[in-house]
Formats: structure tokens, sequence, C-alpha cells
């Protein structure tokens, strides 16, 4: 039994020695074969349709996969048990791929182009805005100058700003409006009976109130949302913040942000040395009485969440004096797709009234429509009057009252990084 | 010994032949997207614009060095508690008694869940208003910042448990077929317990417990899904740091969250490559 000392002098390393260096061969190899196909020299600008009824005819029988964020039970539900079954009586099979992030589908796609699968990618119809959008059009990741050929474009508002830029890039034709959002805050009537009525009131609220607030970690999109939204109220509304990025104007205008957050931080949660990463950690904390009010991007689920009793019976939306962001969020079809037809009947028909009202109805998501309500015949218009009201979220007109516009997308990183490398780290 | 290495060469030579048509898959999906990445991080497969070497995706990351340390000591300390626990475990578990046997179910089990379900887990059993804090009945604002804290407690558990399992299994399957005729030898000869935990077991158990504990390093090394879950906003492990990269909206990110890769795979590689040096030396591997 000589085996105690588990150490000793190895034999002969030569033989390793031989073996490494046709690994380090192979290795060299692959990768120069991997190389050649480097960045996306051409861009795919997918089929032509002359009109409609040859859009449907090439739809017929194509399977479209919708790439969408899952985390929206009510979302999938929609999707899965209203929009898919309209679709399928147009003889378009629609199937739900649910990502964890939207950037998920944007980076299959990118990844697709780079290794020059041009004609037959995995992803078929993504539910997109803002940066996400920027950066695929910046990259020609699109399919443009299709929504002109879907029918129920007529019913959308052709000067509303909401739907004509997004984020500041503008539309141009590639993608289709689906639905609006309105960020709003959150509070919990018990614990704050006087709630403020501006973000400046909200920032003091929470600064009387250590321990009761926080936002999500930029680049969450809500948390990215909310430093836009402390930003116009820094700078004395969204009038004084220029739309389009410059260096000039994020070097004159950020710092007012960052100090007032760094101003802040002491009074949030954990005294702001960490951060919910994401909104739904955010919403989990609010959910289990730590902090007393929130934020979020998409009210429309607030009031399932307080029907299953996820959230308190006493959760209000809080309207501000100042106004919040509002955006609408679209389907873009990506330029690898196989399926473009069958991809545009299910975005016309996602814009029809019956499926616009729908999904408006807070039992089945709550989203608010991108249609223009005054241009609908009275009859259509009656059936979104018609629909119950929600006991936490106040309607569209009302939560859109001095509505802000959104930032051009470049504001978006731009802000995101200061604010990891100013108040992260701070 | 001897006979392995008179053996004719020929015979080496259809051992190869046998092997790749395990090798060559994984040689195309671990070398291509090493390759792939090494390309990416030096600029010469960008998005937009055109290809040109360069290593700026290395220089203009932030804080590079502080999530470099940060994702060694997670990795460095949940490997080190996953190997000495793990070790006792297999202990525990080749000693064939009731208790060893239900380890081993556990051990087995936890094997099998993936670490995003694990980190949840921890997460729920954990946060301040988790199943532990309401169980001991301790308010949210008086339980210690487990998760998300300033000690990486969650993560560093998280992986910790998960890994010792896997180290606990794999020392398991190689001592249990030869450990007990050495092990009742020594008894027979009247090496005591602790003697024949110091110079039987261990010296037996040291190369799997290397190799298990290589694995399991290289894996935290890697990870990201469990330090996002359960970790601090900032500084963030170097995997963190790639994947927010790799997903941020300006398409110049894409390099560096390569180069972010590239680093974390030659620490890994070095760290790994140590580990495959020291096993060399083991006795009980030659």
């Amino acid at each position: 039994m000589q085996i105690w000392l588990p150490f000793r002098r190895a034999a002969s390393p030569t033989t390793a020695r031989r073996r490494i260096l046709p690994a380090l061969a192979t290795a060299a190899v692959t990768a120069l074969a991997l190389s050649a196909c480097s960045a996306p020299t051409n861009t795919p600008s997918g089929p032509e349709f002359f009109d409609w009824a040859d859009v449907q005819i090439a739809a017929d029988g194509q399977t479209v996969k919708l790439w969408m964020w899952g985390g929206d039970d009510q979302g999938n539900a929609y999707v899965d048990d209203v929009l898919a079954p309209a679709a399928a009586a147009q003889g378009v099979t629609l199937e739900r791929v649910p990502i964890a992030d939207t950037k998920d589908a944007l980076n299959r796609v990118f990844t697709e182009l780079q290794a020059g699968r041009n004609t037959d990618g995995a992803v078929d119809l993504v539910w997109i805005n803002g940066d996400n959008f920027r950066t695929g059009k910046q990259a020609d990741a699109w399919f443009c100058e299709w929504t002109d050929l879907l029918p129920n474009m007529t019913l959308v508002s052709d000067s509303d700003p909401l739907l004509t830029e997004d984020f500041g890039t503008p539309v141009d034709g590639c993608e289709a409006p689906w639905h609006k959002a309105q960020f709003s805050f959150v509070y919990n009537e018990a614990t704050v009976p006087n709630p403020p009525t501006t973000i400046e009131g909200i920032l003091d609220w929470a600064e009387d109130n250590p321990g009761r607030f926080t936002y999500p970690a930029a680049p969450d999109f809500t948390g990215s949302a909310f430093l836009r939204e402390v930003l116009y109220s820094v700078s004395g509304g969204y009038e004084n913040v220029p739309s389009v990025y410059s260096d000039d104007a994020f070097a004159e205008l950020s710092p007012a942000l960052y100090e007032r957050l760094d101003q802040l931080a002491p009074s949030l949660w954990r005294e702001g040395t960490t951060y919910p990463a994401t909104s739904e950690q955010l919403t989990k904390l609010f959910a289990d009485g730590e902090i007393d009010m929130m934020m979020t991007y998409g009210p429309a689920t607030l009031t399932a969440l307080v029907e299953n009793g996820t959230l308190p019976d006493t959760t209000r939306v809080l309207t501000v004096d100042d106004g919040t962001l509002g955006n609408a969020s679209f389907f873009g079809i990506p330029s690898n797709s196989g399926n473009i037809a069958g991809a545009m009947v299910v975005a016309n028909e996602a814009l029809s009234v019956e499926q616009q009202v729908a999904k408006a109805d807070p039992a089945v998501w709550g989203q608010f429509t991108v249609l223009d309500l005054d241009a609908l015949s009275a009859d259509d218009r009656a059936l979104f009057d018609a629909l119950p009201q929600s006991p936490v979220v106040p309607t569209f007109d009302i939560l859109s009252q001095n509505a802000n516009p959104e930032l051009s997308a470049e504001w978006v990183p731009a802000l995101d990084d200061g604010w990891r490398t100013t108040i992260a780290a701070r | 010994m001897t006979a392995v290495q008179s053996r004719p060469r020929r015979h080496g030579m259809r051992a190869t032949l046998l092997v790749l048509p395990a090798i060559i898959p994984v040689a195309i999906v671990v070398i291509g997207g090493i390759g792939t990445t090494v390309v990416q991080s030096l600029g010469l497969m960008p998005l937009v614009g055109t290809p040109a070497l360069s290593v700026d995706a290395f220089e203009s990351t932030d804080n590079l060095l502080g999530s470099a340390l940060l994702s060694l000591g997670i990795a460095v300390v949940s490997t080190a508690i996953a190997a000495v626990v793990g070790f006792f475990t297999a202990v525990l578990i080749i000693s064939g008694n009731w208790g060893g046997r239900i380890v081993g179910a556990l051990s087995a089990a936890a094997v099998t869940v993936p670490h995003l379900v694990g980190a949840a887990s921890v997460g729920l059993l954990l946060s301040d208003s988790g199943v532990l804090a309401r169980i001991l009945g301790i308010p949210p604002e008086s339980w210690p910042a487990l998760v998300a804290g300033p000690t990486w407690f969650a993560v560093i558990a998280e992986y910790a448990w998960k890994e010792s399992a896997f180290v606990a299994l794999i020392i398991v399957g190689t001592l249990a077929t030869r450990i007990t005729s050495y092990d009742e030898t020594a008894a027979m000869l009247g090496a005591s317990r602790g003697a024949r935990l110091r110079l039987v077991l261990f010296p037996l158990a040291a190369p799997s417990l290397l190799v298990a504990s290589a694995i399991a390093f290289a894996y935290t090394l890697g990870s990201y899904e469990v330090a996002w879950l359960l970790g601090k906003t900032y500084p963030e492990p170097l995997s963190v740091m790639a994947l927010r990269l790799f997903n941020s909206a300006s398409l110049t990110a894409r390099p560096e969250a390569a180069a972010v890769a590239v680093i974390t795979l030659l620490l890994t590689a070095a760290i790994v490559g140590v580990a495959m040096l020291g096993l060399r030396r083991m006795r009980a591997w030659q």
C-alpha cells in the first residue's frame, strides 16, 4: 500500500505534446473555415407582392413562428386561443415561440444572417419595438415596405406619431402596429394613502420612506424606461430633452439625472446596493410587501394579477401630472423568413377590429388598441366602448394624458451604460 | 503499466478510429464555436461595416478585472465547498448503510435538477421574504441579504449544492468497484477509521475528486443564469457581463461580448490545464 501520497512526478509528458499538435491544427482549420462566412454581405430583400390577394395565395398553408416574450400568461393565452384560430381560418398555422427576451429573437436572426441563412430563417414574426427594432434596421434584418399592403392598416391613423416612429426610428413599413402601452407607476393604496402626483414627488416620497421603493437595473426594459422618466423630470419636462441623440445633449443633460439617482440611492430598497434584475423581480418585491410602489410598461397585466391574488386588492395605478412615456409595439418580419406572406396575414388579422377588441378586454389581455377609434364605424366603436372597466387600471384616455414621447433609441444604451458605471457601481 | 506501453501502435490507431464519430461532432461544435468567438472578438465578424483586425473589444470593456476576480472568487469558493462536501457525501454513500442510500438517492436527484430551476428554488428559499424567512417568522428588513447581497451567498450556495452532488456521484462511481477489498484489507491490518479515510479512501478518490472539481469549476465560471438571477447588480461576473453585452442593443457590443467570453475561456483553460497536470502526477492515476 504505497499509494498514500496523491502526487508524484509524471512519467512521460512527451506523448501529451504529440497529441496537442494535431488538435491545434484542427482548431486552426475549423476557425478558418468558419471565418470564411463572416459579416453578412448581401441583404435579402424577400419576395415581392403586387396586391393583398397575391399575399393570401402565397400564405396559404404556411406555418408562421411568432417569437415573443413568454413571461405574460395572458398574452400567451391570447395568441394561442384567440389569434391562432383566426389565422388558421385563413390557412396560416401560427406557432408561438416563447422567449425570455426579445433580443433572443433578434440575435437568432443576426446569427442566421451572419451564417448566410438568408431565405429560411427560424423566425417569421417578432413582437418588437424600440432599440431592438432600430438595431435590426441598422443591420438590414427586417423585411420592409409591406404594411401598406395590409387591408386593416386603413383602420390605423397614418399621422399618429406613436405609430409612424418607433422610439424615434421611422417605421418605414418595416413593422405593423400591434398595441399601445403606457408607462405606469403602481402603488399600494393601503400603505400609501396620499400618493405623490409628480415624478419628482415620487422620488421625494421614496426618500421620506427609506427602503420602500426601487427600480429594475438597466438594461432591463422597465428600469431603462424609468431612467428616461427621471431624465425628463430633472430636465424640467420632455420638451427640454432633444429626441434625437447627440453626445452634447447627453453630456449636458445626463449629469442631473445621475446626480438625482445617486442622491436617491441610499433611500432605496437595500440602500441601493443592488437592484432587481428584471421587472418580474420588482413585481415580486411589491407582491411580497417589501416595497410600496413599483412601475410597469405593461399596465395591462395588473388587472389579472390583482384578480388572481398575486398583487394586493389595494393595488392602484398612479397617474402623474407630468405624464408618462407612451409607446407602441409592433410585429416585425425578419428579411430571412421563409414565410413572409403568412406572417403578413397574421399581422393583418391582429389589426382587425375583432382581434383588437378581444385583446383590449382586461379579462383576455387588456392591451390598448392601436386603431384610430374616431375613424371607426359606430358599430365598431361601440364594441370598444362596451369593454368592461378594470378596477385597477384607468382607461387609456386618462392614463395617456400628457403622454411623453419616447426618446430616440440611441439614448437608451447611452443612459443604461451611464447608469451602470455611475449608479450601480457607486 | 508495461503491458500498455508495449502494445503495438496499430492498436492505438484502431481505438482512435473508433472514437472519431464521437470526437468529430464535438470538435466541430466546440472548436467551431471557440473559433467564431475568437474571430468575432478580434473584429473580423462585425454585424455591420467591414471586418478589420483589432483588439478594441478587449480594451473598451469596463471593469474587466473586477469581473474576472469576482468570477474566479465565486468559482473557487463554490468548487472548494463542493469538493469537500462531495467527498464526504461519497464516503457516506459508499458506507452502504441506510443513511448512505438515502444520501445517494438525494444526490442523484439533485444532479438531475437544472441549474436554472435550482437557482429559482434557492431564490424562493433564501430571499428576503422567501420560504425560510417566512417559516422562521423573520420580517424581510431583518433577514440578511443572502440573495443579491454583497457576499454572493445564494449564488455560491446554489453552485456548491448542485456541484457537491455531482462530485459525490463521480467519486462513488470510481470507488464503488474497488474500495471494499482495499478498505477491508486495511481494516484487517488494524487501520483505524481515520487512517483508512486518510490512507485508503482519499488517495483512491483523489483523481476523480480532482477531475470532478475541475469540471465543476469550469462550469461555474462559464454559466450565467445562477449569477444573473441571484447575484448583485454590480460588479457582475464575466459570464453575466458577456451575456449582457451580447444582448445589448448596440451592434458594437457583440465583439466586446466575444472578448469577455474569450477571457473567460482562457481563465477556465488555464485552471483546467493546471488540474490536468496535477492529475498526471497522481499515483492512483498511473
